[in-house]
């Protein structure tokens, strides 16, 4: 399975901010998405998520080499400010999600297990959301879109705000779920992309390029990275 | 502090002719005509400032005319008294209610909010030169109108002069009373939020001006004259004071916080208001909801949003059948009341449409919607999937009309009952109509507010209300109900011409929702 980006352009008004994205995402890969601040990279997932109309250009998930549509269910996206529905409990929130991708859950778990897989506390469980701190909420995002197993997953800056222990076990959970999926990940921790990710795309200037590590040791790698984003757009 | 005031003034000069020129762009069709580059267009950008600039100007008489007109010269024929003494003695208490209760200096606006707190401009000399700047608007506007009128009435020259200055006495009075206490107790008072006290003080105000020259009291032009010299002395000691204070700074850093500006200027936007929205929501342990899916999701929004939702209607009910009681004890007693009120029931049902529009609670249960559950909601593909949006908008749709049926069949109800007791109809038809167009009224506000934020969505990410269509689609709601108020029809036709309309009306908007939804609910860039 491939999600296939081809020709992609997005302006606000006269800014173009996408000019021409052309890109395969494989399955089983995670990419680390790098930009400098204001390059597109949000951009790029709003409109992956069909959050914001595209100006020209597609993107299709191709399996087995047919093409196709990428559907609702195919997305998962976990945004870098938190969005939960404050009104509900952690546990309603979870309950909620799950009713509703009831037929794409694979192995069933208890809402506890899935509150257990999180570290978030027994005391925590029945609480608003809206009293959860940040990196809570943020936790709860990814536990949904998780849960809800879709082929794609976008991540924007999604660790920066949990703390050491959770950040490990999070990137542990990502590495083993990535065989199932597509996983972009955007941050600004240059550590964190060489750690966990097995590509490195950069998006300057609107175009999206791999940064080929080939026979380069970790340094050079880091400095050639360094360099592609400093070029002046 | 003349250089402040002028900087202050292009400030907020600024950001009126951009918001001029924002709003416009804000139109579908204006969109697509005019370049994106527009903000930087000149000829917009003097058209845009000549609109703001002479709405500054209008804004000094207009609200000054319909305050004078309304609040006082209409009223005088309600009484036998001497028209001149009773349009002084009107004035005069109506001016103290308003001097507790708009000092200018203490309200939260935004442009005191972005000059002083995010601009950090000089915060004694921005409030005193903006303060007297608003001091002499308000002598401008009022006086060609205390003239007007005041001729009409048969007020003495020097008084209709006097009266504007009698104003200004007393906002300084007020406003270095204000001072005063927070110099006392360190605490400065929102004006947005008057206290107990205020409110009793304005009650017996207005009491007083419209109570008493009914039992035919008031005062005369001697009593004005000593009351205007007393207040002219404290006004201008006010006034020394008022300069003299230096702690605006302090002052204002507890007055203008985020929220009591949003409140101040009820606009959508900022955190402000997400944090109101979400002190709506309120936790009861013991409800858990035995549905699933959306449904669940559903219902509890509705139990943690009882605040607005159940409890809120339940509140006007108790009002509701409270004023009923009364004026059926009112009828039974009163045989004037009596006649009057079976006219008004055979005539004034358009004014029920404004009274139904007040009572709807639709307009700020969308508003919650959006801010604590669609705006982060939205996000989610899946939230947006065809079945997902439907199938809550229909969830929706059976809370709104449900909720706000209870109030209107009250309301219903209780017009059938008062026609019958106030002496009936000779068309039994009448009992029926007067009833189900209540009814169908109750109905329509919920699926007109609905659908309008269903197909219009105006907000977006940070909670913005970016669409001037939905801005426009409120304002011409408000407008239509309001003229109502001065419509006079024979119940039956305007009733069942109403029932209609709201059939027809509510039937075509739930085909377009359902129709268009889909697509155009989602968050705005
Ligand atoms: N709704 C919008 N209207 C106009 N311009 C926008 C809008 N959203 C984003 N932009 C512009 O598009 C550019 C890319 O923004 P984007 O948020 O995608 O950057 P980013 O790579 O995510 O940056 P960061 O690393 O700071 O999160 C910026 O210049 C921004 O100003
Ligand atoms: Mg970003």
């Amino acid at each position: 399975m491939k999600l296939v980006v081809k020709n992609l352009k997005k302006n606000f008004g006269k800014k173009e901010v996408l000019k021409d994205i052309n890109f395969e995402f494989e399955k089983g890969k995670i990419y680390g998405l790098l930009g400098r601040n204001g390059a597109g990279k949000t951009t790029f997932f709003n409109c992956l998520n069909e959050d914001i109309e595209i100006n020209s250009g597609e993107f299709y998930i191709e399996d087995n080499d047919t093409k196709r549509k990428m559907e609702a269910e195919d997305v998962g996206y976990v945004l870098s400010t938190p969005n939960v529905p404050e009104f509900l409990t952690g546990r309603e929130f979870l309950k909620f999600f799950i009713d509703i991708n009831k037929k794409r859950i694979k192995e069933e778990k208890t809402i506890d297990e899935y509150f257990d897989f999180m570290k978030i506390e027994k005391e925590d469980r029945d609480r608003l959301l809206k009293d959860y701190s940040h990196g809570m909420k943020n936790k709860m995002q990814m536990l949904v879109n998780i849960i809800a197993n879709p082929n794609v997953l976008l991540l924007d800056e999604p660790l920066t705000s949990f703390d050491v222990v959770v950040a490990e076990e999070m990137k542990q959970m990502l590495r083993e779920i990535k065989k199932n999926h597509i996983i972009i990940f955007s941050t600004h921790i240059m550590e964190l992309a060489l750690d966990l990710c097995d590509e490195i795309v950069i998006l300057n200037k609107g175009v999206l390029e791999e940064i080929d590590k080939s026979n380069l040791n970790n340094e050079q790698f880091k400095n050639k990275i360094i360099d592609a984003l400093k070029e002046e757009g | 502090m003349i250089k402040t005031f002028i900087t202050s003034f292009k400030l907020k000069n600024t950001y009126r002719t951009n918001s001029i020129i924002y709003s416009i762009k804000q139109f579908p069709i204006i969109k697509k005509i005019l370049p994106d580059s527009l903000y930087k267009n000149s000829g917009l950008k003097i058209f845009a400032n000549i609109i703001s600039i002479l709405s500054e100007i209008i804004g000094i008489f207009i609200g000054k005319i319909i305050y004078i007109l309304t609040m006082i010269f209409m009223a005088l024929s309600w009484y036998h008294t001497n028209q001149a003494d009773t349009f002084i003695h009107i004035f005069t208490f109506l001016t103290l209610a308003g001097g507790v209760l708009n000092t200018y200096m203490l309200n939260p606006t935004k442009d005191k909010y972005y000059a002083i707190i995010l601009m950090n401009m000089n915060a004694r000399e921005y409030g005193l030169s903006n303060y007297y700047y608003q001091l002499i608007k308000l002598v401008v506007g009022f006086l060609p109108f205390t003239i007007l009128f005041g001729m009409i009435a048969g007020v003495p020259l020097w008084i209709q002069i006097a009266l504007p200055i009698f104003v200004l006495a007393v906002k300084l009075i007020v406003m270095n009373y204000s001072i005063y206490d927070f110099k006392k107790t360190n605490k400065a008072s929102n004006e947005n939020l008057p206290t107990k006290f205020v409110w009793g003080f304005v009650a017996v105000c207005l009491l007083l001006s419209y109570g008493l020259p009914a039992i035919n009291i008031t005062i005369n032009v001697t009593v004005f004259l000593v009351v205007f010299i007393i207040s002219l002395i404290l006004g201008i000691y006010s006034l020394i004071k008022i300069h003299t204070f230096t702690d605006y700074r302090k002052m204002y850093k507890q007055i203008l916080t985020a929220s009591n500006v949003y409140m101040a200027e009820n606009n959508a936007g900022t955190q402000a208001m997400k944090d109101i929205s979400l002190k709506q929501i309120e936790l009861d342990k013991n409800y858990t909801s035995n549905k699933s899916g959306f449904a669940y999701f559903h219902d509890l929004f509705v139990k943690r949003h009882s605040k607005i939702l159940t409890k809120a209607v339940k509140k006007q009910s108790v009002i509701i059948l409270i004023i009923f009681t009364a004026m059926i004890i009112g009828i039974e007693v009163n045989e004037e009341l009596k006649n009057r009120t079976n006219e008004i029931l055979m005539k004034y049902l358009p004014y029920f449409v404004f009274i139904m529009y007040c009572i709807n609670r639709s307009s700020s249960v969308t508003q919650a919607m959006f801010m604590n559950c669609d705006h982060s909601m939205l996000t989610y593909r899946i939230y947006r999937t065809p079945k997902v949006i439907l199938g809550i908008f229909k969830e929706r749709l059976k809370t709104l009309i449900t909720i706000n049926l209870m109030p209107a069949t009250l309301i219903g109800l209780g017009l059938a009952v008062l026609l019958y007791l106030s002496g009936g109809t000779d068309k039994p038809l009448n009992y029926m109509v007067l009833f189900v167009s209540i009814i169908a009224m109750s109905i329509f506000f919920s699926v007109h507010y609905l659908v309008m934020y269903y197909l219009l969505q105006p907000y977006n990410v940070n909670t913005e209300l970016r669409s001037s269509t939905y801005k426009t689609v409120q304002g011409i709601t408000y407008l239509v109900c309001w003229f109502m108020i001065q419509i006079q029809l024979p119940t039956l036709y305007f009733g069942i011409a109403t029932i209609a309309f709201c059939v027809v009306y509510s039937l075509i908007s739930l085909y377009l929702a359902y129709k268009y939804a889909t697509k155009t609910f989602k968050l705005r860039v």
